[in-house]
């Protein structure tokens, strides 16, 4: 049976107006477009189905994309493919050299960068380290990426800073 | 904890505009007097506004249209069809006036968006500037040929807002002049097009003299868009919200 509609809007409706991130956050998570497809079906099926486990009033949002999260974490299990390209956050931080005080330098450097250059440096991360930047970048906070993410508020905080130091290098190497 | 470490904590907070007071002036009295923290807060909104370039993918139409089915309860499918099958014409007025509805009540941003993808196609093409500037009497005439309207335009540049040149880009679905002006090392780019048939914010929360305009802030870029009788002006650019409104207020003045 269908929960009663929220705020007028059925819960159908109200997961369709994510699509659009959700489908975005895939394609950075998956970097496939057929794949990013199949997961966003999944995602939308699955959160239909479960319909009635979603408390009220908490964030629809940051829901869905835990789902579509899980599912690419299933789909990646039942393939195991390539175990060396699903590294763990801890890889980047052998790559992440301080890069504290360029100061103005960096920031102009920053300026110059392409499109492409920002789709290479985000390709370079791992995949969960890719996860909590975007998210971010999607305007979760870090508690709700800690909730799509399933790790503790603190893991947020410390995998974010990493992960951007991470960038900030990647991103100058190509601004050079 | 040192004050410098906790403020460096919440410096994407800050960023994020997620600080309630009394943190937020805390961390910005903090910035005012440490000038590494101050670096490190500026380099971090340098790497949000490089983020902000990332592409963003569209999600596909055929699947839109497959989602949107699904979402749809099946008595609902059922009721619509029969609906569709006695109401037919009237069923397709109602749901126009139901978007209509929706996009009054919602503010489209997807002009704002545009704006700011059709800035970023200006940077980054090969000859951004096709004609250089030599003042606005030579810019202008320009254009005539390569649009069908005439671009009006009276400010033609100062020291702090140089005109660098101008060029025909597309602006959404349509031609535009494209005037690009430099305030220090950024890059401003001034589109002026015909403002028939787009989806106009309606929300306005910033005024260019008596004219009511909409600024919005988008992947790290300001815009500031305003009509002017048939003509739409959009000015993007990564310099401040402030900055650019000044360069609205001088391309208006009379």
């Amino acid at each position: 049976m269908r929960r009663p509609s929220r705020e007028g809007e059925s819960f159908g409706a109200q997961l369709l107006t994510h699509a659009d991130a959700l489908y975005n956050f895939a394609r950075y998570l998956t970097r496939d477009a057929a794949l990013s497809e199949d997961l966003v079906q999944e995602a939308f099926a699955r959160a239909l189905d479960a319909e009635a486990q979603f408390a009220l009033g908490s964030n629809l949002k940051a829901w869905l994309f835990r789902i579509l999260r899980n599912a690419f974490l299933d789909r990646r299990r039942r393939e195991r493919k390539s175990p060396v390209e699903f590294r763990e956050a801890s890889d980047d931080i052998a790559d992440a050299k301080d890069v504290w005080l360029r100061g103005d330098l960096e920031i102009d450097r920053l300026r110059g960068l392409v499109v492409s250059d920002i789709e290479a440096a985000l390709a370079r991360l791992s995949d969960d380290a890719r996860a909590v930047v975007l998210l971010d970048l999607e305007g979760f906070t870090e508690i709700e990426i800690a909730k799509v993410m399933e790790i503790a508020v603190g893991t947020v905080k410390s995998r974010l800073a990493r992960a951007r130091a991470v960038l900030r290098e990647a991103l100058q190497e190509y601004a050079k | 904890m040192s004050e410098c470490q906790a403020v460096r904590e919440q410096l994407l907070d800050a960023i994020r505009a997620r600080l309630a007071e009394p943190e937020r002036a805390r961390v910005e009295r903090h910035l005012e007097t440490c000038a590494e923290c101050r670096t490190i807060f500026e380099r971090e909104r340098a790497l949000d506004r490089a983020l902000g370039k990332r592409p963003t993918y569209a999600l596909p139409s055929a699947l839109r249209a497959e989602l949107s089915l699904r979402v749809t309860p099946s008595k609902a499918k059922r009721s619509l069809a029969r609906s569709a099958a006695i109401l037919g014409p009237s069923l397709a007025a109602a749901v126009l006036v139901l978007l209509l509805v929706r996009s009054w009540a919602n503010p489209n941003q997807e002009l704002v968006t545009e704006a700011v993808n059709d800035h970023l196609r200006v940077l980054y093409a090969e000859h951004p500037v096709e004609i250089e500037s030599g003042g606005i009497h030579q810019v202008k005439p320009w254009f005539t040929g390569r649009l069908d309207f005439a671009p009006v335009l009276s400010f033609s540049g100062d020291d702090e807002f140089p005109m660098q040149g101008g060029a025909v880009a597309l602006f959404v679905d349509r031609k535009a002049a494209t005037f690009i002006f430099k305030h220090k090392l950024h890059t401003i780019t001034l589109f002026v097009f015909r403002s028939e048939g787009l989806s106009w914010p309606l929300r306005h929360n910033a005024t260019l003299g008596p004219l009511p305009a909409t600024s919005a802030h988008v992947r790290g870029f300001n815009s500031l868009l305003w009509r002017d009788g048939d003509l739409g002006y959009a000015l993007v650019s990564d310099v401040d919200a402030g900055e650019l409104e000044r360069l609205g207020l001088k391309l208006n003045l009379r």
